[in-house]
C-alpha cells in the first residue's frame, strides 16, 4: 500500500456511504478513547501511522527565519510503537494523576471526507473539543482541528496519519497526556 | 525593610521551609525585586539569534523582554514596552527585523533599541528628543560560551563571577567541542498552577520522586528497541532508587549539580540510544583531551542536572534546557528546549529532539506527572492551618563524599542536598541589601578528604 503524504486540498467529496462510515469510525474512535479502551483504539490504527501535533508558531506573517536554530517543533511526533508505549503507561495502574479516574469527553464535529489520488485513502478533516474533568474542579477543554488520512482496508478503516492542530502557544494545563 | 523574617521562613539547620513561601503574595512581590531584578537570568542562546536583526522574546521575572542582535552584531535586551505609553512593541515570539513598531501610535525602534521614527514627529512635537526615548535596556547582558544572560542590576557580580565554579560543570555541555552547544527548535511552553520554586528544585535535585511519582512512565520508557529491563538510572521495581555507589549531588553555591557519574546513563531513558551512545563514545577521547578525565569520562554522557540559580536547568542526557518563569505566586510557565553539541550528526539530533518531546515536552510522559503535587503544595496553603506547616528536606544532611571537582559533594542522586542549597540561596537573595550581596560571602572551602 502506498502511503503518500500528499494530502489533497479540499477535493472531491467521498460518496455518502464512505462519508457515513468515516463519521462512524471517528465517533467509535472517540468513544474507545473516552472509555480508556486503548487496545481497541490501537487496533484502529495503521502500524505505519504518523501521529503529529506541531507547536503553533507565533511569528509575524512575513517572518523570514534566516539562520536561527528555532524551527518547527512537534508536541507529538509519534510512531505506532510510541503510541503503544503511551497507552501502556496509562494501563500500568501507576499513573497517579488518573486515580481517581480522569474523565474525557471527545466531541468530533465538522467532519469532511475527501477523495485522494488513491482510491482507498481518504483525506478527512474534523474539529474536536476534548473536555477533561478530574478532581474537584479541574475542568479543562481543548479545542482544535485534525487532518487525518484513513485507509480503507479489507479489514475496515485504519488511521494512517493524523496531524492535530491545537491553537494554543502556551498550554495552560497540568499535562497533555491524552490522545487527540 | 521586609516585614518577613527570612531567617525564620527557611531554617537551614533543620532543613525546614515555611509553606507560606509558596503562597504569600507579598513574598512573591519581594522575590520579583530581590531575585528576578538582581540575579543573572538566562535569556537565550547565540544559536537562536545568529545574525543581525534576529530577535526572540522571553521573560525576566514577569517582565516581557526582547533579546535582539543589533545591526552592529551586539546582543542587547530591552523591556518590551514603548517609551510613549507602554504598549508592547513586539508581539512575535521570534524572528528577524530591522525595527520594532508599536501597534498603538506607530513609534518605531531600530534593532539596537533607539527610537528611530515617530509618525508626524515634526508637525506635532516641539519637545520630543528621540535620543532619550529608546527602549529601556536590561542593565547588563553578558555571554558565557554562547549562553546569553541578563540582569537588571547595575552593580553586583559580572556573569563569570556569578557562575563561578559552576562553569567547570557547564563546560561539559557548552565546551565539549570548539563549536559548542546549540538549542534546537521552538521551546515547549506550558503554564502550571504552582509556585515557580517547586519545579526548579524538583528538576535540579529531586532524585527521590522519580521512581514513585513517575512510576507509570518509568515502567515504559526505554522499552522499545533495547528491551530494557526493569531498571533505569539504578531505579527499578526492586530498587527504591537509593544508590550511593557512585552518584552524587554537589553544592556550588548558589548553583547545584546532580550526576550519575557513570558516563552513559543520560541515555538510559531513550528507546533507541544506540546512535547517541555511539556518537558519545566517538567524541569522548577528544573531550577527555579538552576537559580532562573527570569531566570527559565521569560527567560527559551521565545524567547530569545543572541548576543555575534562580530558574535555569540544563539537563545533560535528557539533553534539555528549561527555564521557569514566575506568573504570580500561584503559577509558572516552563519553557523547555532541546540541546545538543553543534557537531552532533543530524540523525542523533533528531533522536534527541523527539526524546525531549516524548519525555518532557508539553505532552511528555514524565512532564505531566508533576502537576498535581506542585499545585497542591502551592495552593493548599490557602488554608490558614496548612499555611503554618513546614516542608522538610533533611535527606542525606551531613553526608559528604570525596569528589575531585569543585563544590561540596554528597553521595547518591536520591538526596536533598541540591534542594536545600536552593532554599539557602533563596534566603540569601531575599535577605540581600543589594546585588552585591547575592553570592555567598566567602568561597566554600572543600572539606578535608575524609569529611
Amino acid at each position: 500500500m502506498a502511503r503518500k503524504q500528499k494530502i489533497a486540498p479540499v477535493g472531491k467529496d467521498t460518496d455518502m456511504e464512505v462519508a457515513y462510515r468515516i463519521e462512524r469510525f471517528l465517533a467509535a474512535e472517540a468513544r474507545a478513547l473516552d472509555e480508556e479502551r486503548y487496545d481497541d483504539w490501537l487496533a484502529m490504527l495503521d502500524e505505519n501511522i504518523a501521529y503529529k501535533m506541531p507547536i503553533p508558531m507565533n511569528t509575524y506573517r512575513r517572518n523570514r527565519p534566516g539562520k536561527s536554530s528555532i524551527c518547527e517543533t512537534m508536541i507529538y511526533d509519534e510512531s505506532f510503537e510510541k503510541l503503544k508505549q503511551r497507552a501502556a503507561r496509562e494501563d500500568t495502574g501507576m499513573v497517579w494523576l488518573n486515580d481517581p479516574a480522569t474523565h474525557h469527553i471527545r466531541t468530533i464535529t465538522n467532519i469532511e471526507s475527501f477523495c485522494t489520488d488513491e482510491a482507498s485513502v481518504y483525506d478527512v478533516r474534523s474539529k474536536f473539543t476534548l473536555l477533561r474533568a478530574r478532581r474537584d474542579k479541574d475542568h479543562i477543554s481543548h479545542t482544535g482541528t485534525r487532518k487525518d488520512l484513513l485507509h480503507d482496508t479489507g479489514n475496515g478503516l485504519k488511521l494512517v496519519a493524523r496531524t492535530v492542530f491545537l491553537p494554543a502557544r502556551v498550554i495552560v494545563d497540568k499535562n497533555l497526556n491524552m490522545f487527540f | 525593610m521586609s516585614k518577613f523574617d527570612y531567617n525564620k521562613l527557611i531554617d537551614n539547620e533543620a532543613a525546614l521551609q515555611s509553606r507560606s513561601i509558596f503562597w504569600e503574595p507579598e513574598i512573591y512581590q519581594e522575590e520579583l525585586k530581590q531575585i528576578f531584578n538582581r540575579c543573572w537570568l538566562f535569556l537565550g542562546h547565540d544559536s537562536q539569534i545568529p545574525e543581525a536583526g534576529d530577535f526572540l522574546r522571553t521573560y525576566m521575572g514577569e517582565d516581557d523582554v526582547i533579546v535582539v542582535r543589533g545591526e552592529d552584531g551586539e546582543v542587547r535586551a530591552f523591556l518590551n514596552a514603548c517609551s510613549h505609553r507602554g504598549n508592547k512593541v513586539c508581539q512575535a515570539e521570534w524572528g528577524k527585523t530591522k525595527a520594532f513598531t508599536c501597534s498603538y501610535h506607530g513609534w518605531a525602534y531600530d534593532n539596537m533599541g533607539e527610537l528611530a521614527a515617530v509618525p508626524l514627529e515634526e508637525s506635532i512635537y516641539d519637545n520630543l528628543d528621540r535620543s532619550k526615548l529608546g527602549l529601556v535596556p536590561v542593565a547588563r547582558v553578558q555571554n558565557y560560551k554562547g549562553m546569553i544572560f541578563g540582569t537588571f542590576a547595575e552593580e553586583g557580580p559580572d556573569l563569570v563571577e556569578y557562575l563561578g565554579d559552576m562553569a567547570y560543570y557547564l563546560d561539559v555541555v557548552l565546551d565539549a567541542s570548539p563549536e559548542g552547544m546549540e538549542l534546537i527548535g521552538t521551546p515547549f511552553r506550558v503554564e502550571i498552577p504552582g509556585n515557580w520554586k517547586l519545579p526548579v528544585e524538583n528538576a535540579i535535585g529531586d532524585g527521590y520522586h522519580v521512581a514513585w511519582a513517575h512510576a507509570g512512565a518509568m515502567r515504559v520508557v526505554g522499552t522499545i528497541g533495547q528491551g530494557r529491563g526493569e531498571t533505569v538510572l539504578g531505579i527499578g521495581k526492586d530498587n527504591t532508587g537509593f544508590d550511593d555507589s557512585g552518584q552524587m549531588q554537589v553544592a556550588i553555591p548558589p548553583h547545584t549539580i546532580l550526576s550519575t557519574l557513570d558516563g552513559q546513563s543520560g541515555y538510559a531513558l531513550y528507546d533507541n540510544p544506540g546512535p547517541c551512545i555511539e556518537y558519545l563514545e566517538q567524541v569522548r577521547p577528544s573531550v577527555v583531551e579538552r576537559l580532562g578525565e573527570v569531566r570527559g569520562k565521569q560527567l560527559l554522557g551521565s545524567e547530569t542536572h545543572m541548576g543555575v540559580f534562580p530558574n535555569l536547568q540544563i539537563i545533560q542526557g535528557l539533553n534539555l534546557l528549561r527555564v521557569i518563569h514566575p506568573k504570580g505566586p500561584g503559577a509558572f510557565e516552563v519553557a523547555t528546549y532541546s540541546m545538543a553539541d553543534k557537531n552532533t550528526p543530524d540523525e542523533v539530533k533528531d533522536i534527541i529532539v523527539k526524546h525531549v518531546g516524548q519525555t518532557f515536552g508539553s505532552a511528555g510522559i514524565l512532564e505531566g506527572d508533576d502537576g498535581d503535587f506542585t499545585e497542591a503544595i502551592t495552593h493548599s496553603p490557602n488554608g490558614y492551618a496548612t499555611r503554618q506547616m513546614k516542608g522538610w528536606l533533611g535527606m542525606a544532611q551531613g553526608r559528604t563524599m570525596d569528589w575531585e571537582g569543585p563544590g561540596e559533594a554528597s553521595p547518591g542522586i536520591v538526596n536533598e542536598l541540591c534542594q536545600r542549597e536552593f532554599y539557602t540561596q533563596w534566603q540569601r537573595t531575599m535577605l540581600a541589601e543589594s546585588a552585591n550581596d547575592i553570592l555567598p560571602k566567602a568561597p566554600v572551602q572543600k572539606e578535608s578528604a575524609n569529611g
